[in-house]
């Protein structure tokens, strides 16, 4: 199980604050297009990181089991 | 003063401090009552807004009685009140590529309390070319950011989000509630605090997320990124090449066109932002896609172009001047400034 957290604009595509995949062991490309398709993400920009460090949207990232990775949108009110 | 981290030399090094505030609304009204009343000693208020009604219910600081004033006046006028004794500078303009180096060549330390993302990377340049921190905060409902960019030679806004033109969310007024900018701006102003008297750690190469709902908090850490060196050369290369070339114009004034077959309105937004403005000679192409579809509009033709709030248009605009389009203007508060207007005449 990979768990999956939104913030954000993100959070308000998706209408959940987290959610688990069930993958064992998948690529950070693969699981992102995944969450594209499902979502339709789009137009929306945002960085993602992997248990709390950030990480190259294009890299040859695979996550494990228990994995935890977060879109992080920017935030633009003040 | 009587904290042992700070004491008597902690007291001078705040009062040796400049810190410059860039924005004085939701998160500069929780900042800067506590920089002041902590001692800095010279404080740069810029903001070249007014105080509106609907700005009390988060901007703390401001009375219901200053309604129409300078925020960057009032501010300086209340915090001068708060401590006599510290200097505090009221710059009632808007920051852009024509004052921010030398603004921010004035001070040690640039807080962002400002409400787009456009204006975030550029404080964040130009706190590359001048070489100061830059101690960023944002919301979004009920959640906030916290970072701390080019902290000795940490890494940038830019580092943790390169991707500056897909952005859609630059100026959607997503809504904002006092207690969120109060908590994220006191954040930042404590970021400030711990950076001029060297105590804690600084939230450099980490973001703070906070969720005032469920009162979680993650810290996500992110690497400094090869990216291009800025130089004063290319800050106003960018900055100052776009706000001289592109024309605004106020929707008032083409108004009297909206019927006008010759002329076209471009809306760049995204296709899922409102309000929608539904005009009769109106295309819609998303800023990102501008680009590719630059085929569909016609070179000769006068175009308006707008977006949400004026910014991502000049932009656009920029973009299709650069296409040898040769009558193009940039329609000024954008959509929400038109929504309003279109809406008052609909019921006249």
């Amino acid at each position: 199980m990979i768990e999956v957290k939104y913030f954000g604009a993100v959070a308000e595509k998706t209408q959940c604050e987290f959610e688990k995949v069930a993958f064992a062991e998948v690529s950070l490309q693969d699981l992102l297009r995944d969450l594209n398709e499902k979502y339709q993400f789009e137009s929306l920009s945002f960085s993602v990181a992997v248990n709390q460090k950030i990480v190259s949207k294009a890299a040859d990232y695979q996550l494990q089991t228990s994995d935890i990775v977060a879109l992080l949108p920017p935030f633009a009110g003040g | 003063m009587i904290l042992p981290e700070i004491g008597d030399e902690g007291q001078y090094k705040l009062l040796k401090s400049k810190v410059l505030l860039v924005g004085v609304g939701g998160l500069g009204a929780a900042i800067l009552p506590y920089l002041a009343a902590a001692g800095v000693g010279e404080i740069g208020i810029v903001d070249d807004d007014v105080i509106e009604i609907s700005n009390l219910h988060r901007q703390v600081i401001y009375k219901s009685s200053a309604v129409g004033k300078s925020k960057a006046e009032e501010a300086k006028l209340m915090i001068s009140e708060l401590n006599p004794q510290i200097k505090v500078n009221s710059i009632p303009e808007k920051l852009s590529g024509k004052n921010a180096i030398s603004l921010f060549d004035k001070y040690d330390i640039i807080v962002d309390a400002t409400d787009n993302i456009f204006i975030k990377y550029l404080i964040n340049d130009a706190c590359l070319v001048t070489n100061k921190p830059m101690v960023y905060g944002s919301i979004f409902r009920f959640q906030g950011q916290v970072s701390v960019f080019n902290y000795q030679n940490g890494p940038t806004y830019r580092c943790l989000y390169p991707d500056q033109n897909n952005n859609a969310l630059n100026c959607e007024d997503a809504g904002v509630i006092g207690i969120s900018v109060g908590i994220i701006g006191m954040l930042q102003a404590n970021e400030v605090l711990k950076m001029i008297l060297g105590i804690g750690e600084i939230l450099s190469g980490k973001i703070l997320v906070y969720n005032i709902l469920n009162n979680e908090q993650q810290k996500y850490d992110f690497d400094k990124s090869d990216v291009l060196l800025m130089t004063k050369e290319t800050f106003e290369e960018k900055y100052n090449r776009i706000e001289n070339e592109v024309e605004e114009i106020d929707f008032e004034t083409v108004f009297d066109e909206i019927n006008n077959d010759e002329v076209l309105f471009l809306d760049v937004r995204n296709e899922d932002e409102v309000p929608e403005i539904s005009l009769k000679n109106k295309i819609q192409i998303p800023l990102l896609h501008l680009e590719n579809e630059i085929e569909k509009l016609d070179k000769n033709q006068t175009i308006y172009v707008f977006c949400q709030s004026g910014i991502r248009s000049k932009i656009a605009a920029e973009l299709l001047q650069k296409h040898e389009f040769k009558n193009i203007k940039s329609i000024a508060g954008g959509a929400l400034v038109m929504k309003q207007l279109l809406a008052t005449e609909i019921k006249l």
